[in-house]
């Protein structure tokens, strides 16, 4: 069907993509370096490595924020050269605005489109639904939520702009194992219910594992790895076929060398 | 409980100032008796007879009006010009060292400066012309007064607007720079949100030099209403309980206006106190 027909096209792709940073202590540090990478319509990629390898950078890079000092990042058959409105960006502290209530927050793409407030509160309030947060919290200041609650409200800023791409840095990083659990699983059925593509990143070969489709293990700067995994979801982390991915990718990323300086 | 311990804590400094004055009024002449002063408090709309100066309400209504004037000139053109050094960087390192050393000058020291640049020019004299006269509010605004308490409420104002815009964090800027927002939807969405607690401070700091620069202003030569006024005319006749009545009232309003600048900064910037 429709899905199936996406699935082979590649939304988001990296062509011998490389990003150098001038610093007076680095002036020639490539946090990216010749890396190509597809990332398969309707599919969940996600991006292992140690801290410090250029994940964030990629992703950035992906979202526009950064441009390219070589090759290129391609969304839709065209070249990112800034931030692109069918991209949805969830950062590593949920990037909430603290001085907005949930509400705002969750419908703040929609208010920078100029969308009436009707349309902002309405869908606001779907897509908190959809995240699971009660609807007493979109009067709430995002300092007032617990970290899980932020996440998910986060995660309701990108469903509300009903973005077809979805990038994700660490979105569920220093959250306890329980509610991170909860997250993955729920992320997994939002996931189902509109197939949107995502690019998501992380240090927890666990996590990478119970999320997706495929996970590109990264080494310093470039990309060293890449496993299909294909199981069902729902999916046990404590699985013979899941752990055997998880010891997979951990003896890749073994295999990568830290370099000298660090 | 606990207030009724904030409020019995609170008033043993007052309470002690307040029997000092009374034991060094029955020592002195000069120093006037509570009772005195307490009855000019109680009539401030009276002008007193035997002073050549308006009544204490009246005289506040004055040096409010000259620090409204003053003041907001000064938060208009410190917002402004914060916004401008603290988002260019050119223009901070033109502007940043003058206004440290300007900034270092009581704004009093100008005023004899300030007095020869605008003369005896006030906005009914600009305004009206020969009729200036018969609009005597409008015509005891001097610039040259006006002028001084910009310039002491200016800088405060600017430098923290400039540092709130500074400080606003990328990944927020990034946040709405994703979601499609142009140059000036990150100024109305981020930026200013982002330092309006900043700017509040600078506003709450620079309304207080404003209430005290106009209290010394008036005492200078040349100024002939305002409570600091007061003070200097009833030196001149050895009256001093008119001098402590504009005292008190002085602190009273500087306490209000105090306040009020708190409500107004927790109001735009609660959301920062539990942000750190």
């Amino acid at each position: 069907m429709e899905t199936h027909q996406t699935a082979t096209k590649s939304v988001l792709q990296f062509r011998d993509a490389g990003k150098r940073f001038c610093t007076p202590a680095r002036p020639d540090l490539w946090a990216v370096r010749d890396l190509s990478l597809d990332c398969p319509a309707g599919k969940i990629t996600c991006i292992v490595g140690p801290s410090g390898c250029g994940k964030t950078t990629l992703l950035r890079l992906a979202a526009g924020l950064d441009d390219a000092t070589t090759g290129q990042v391609v969304l839709n058959g065209a070249t990112v050269s800034g931030p692109s409105q069918g991209v949805g960006l969830v950062s590593q502290e949920g990037g909430l605005l603290p001085w907005m209530s949930v509400e705002q927050n969750v419908a703040l793409g929609l208010s920078i489109a100029g969308r009436s407030r009707a349309d902002r509160r309405a869908r606001a309030a779907r897509a908190l639904g959809r995240v699971h947060l009660p609807p007493e919290v979109s009067k709430s200041f995002p300092h007032e939520l617990s970290g899980g609650m932020r996440r998910r409200a986060a995660l309701a800023r990108v469903l509300c702009s009903e973005a077809p791409v979805l990038l994700m840095d660490e979105p569920f990083g220093g959250l306890d194992e329980h509610t991170r659990r909860k997250l993955q699983t729920q992320l997994v059925e939002l996931w189902t219910e509109d197939r949107p593509t995502i690019l998501f990143i992380t240090h927890s070969i666990e996590e990478a594992v119970m999320l997706a489709d495929r996970v590109v293990v990264m080494g310093f700067a470039t990309k060293t790895a890449e496993i299909e995994i294909d199981l069902t979801h729902p999916r046990d982390p404590l699985s013979p076929d899941s752990l055997d991915c998880q010891l997979k990718i951990r003896e890749l990323l073994q295999q990568t060398r830290q370099p000298q300086s660090l | 409980m606990t207030l009724i311990r904030k409020i019995a804590l609170g008033s043993i400094v007052p309470a002690v100032l307040l029997a000092i004055w009374w034991a060094m009024s029955l020592q002195s002449s000069v120093v006037p008796s509570i009772g005195s002063v307490v009855e000019v408090l109680m009539n401030p709309s009276v002008a007193p007879a035997d002073l050549d100066t308006t009544s204490i309400t009246a005289g506040a209504q004055i040096s409010i009006l000259r620090v409204v004037l003053g003041f907001g000139l000064a938060g208009i053109t410190g917002i402004v010009a914060g916004f401008l050094i603290g988002l260019s960087r050119t223009s901070r390192e033109i502007f940043a060292p003058a206004m440290s050393v300007a900034m270092a000058i009581s704004p009093i020291a100008w005023l004899p400066v300030s007095i020869i640049v605008f003369g005896l020019a006030t906005p009914a004299s600009v305004l009206f012309g020969d009729e200036a006269w018969r609009y005597n509010t409008l015509d005891q605004l001097s610039f040259a007064v006006v002028a001084v308490i910009w310039y002491g409420a200016f800088f405060p104002v600017a430098l923290n607007t400039a540092a709130g815009v500074r400080g606003v964090r990328r990944a927020h800027m990034e946040t709405v720079r994703v979601l499609g927002a142009g140059r000036m939807q990150m100024l109305t969405k981020v930026i200013l949100p982002a330092s309006m607690p900043a700017i509040f401070t600078g506003l709450r700091l620079g309304g207080g030099i404003a209430w005290r620069v106009i209290v010394a202003a008036e005492i200078f030569p040349g100024t002939r209403s305002g409570l600091g006024y007061m003070i200097s005319a009833s030196h001149e006749i050895g009256e001093y309980r008119y001098a402590f009545a504009a005292i008190i009232v002085i602190g009273a309003i500087g306490l209000v206006l105090d306040g009020g600048f708190r409500l107004l900064a927790w109001r735009v910037g609660h959301w920062q106190a539990k942000e750190r």
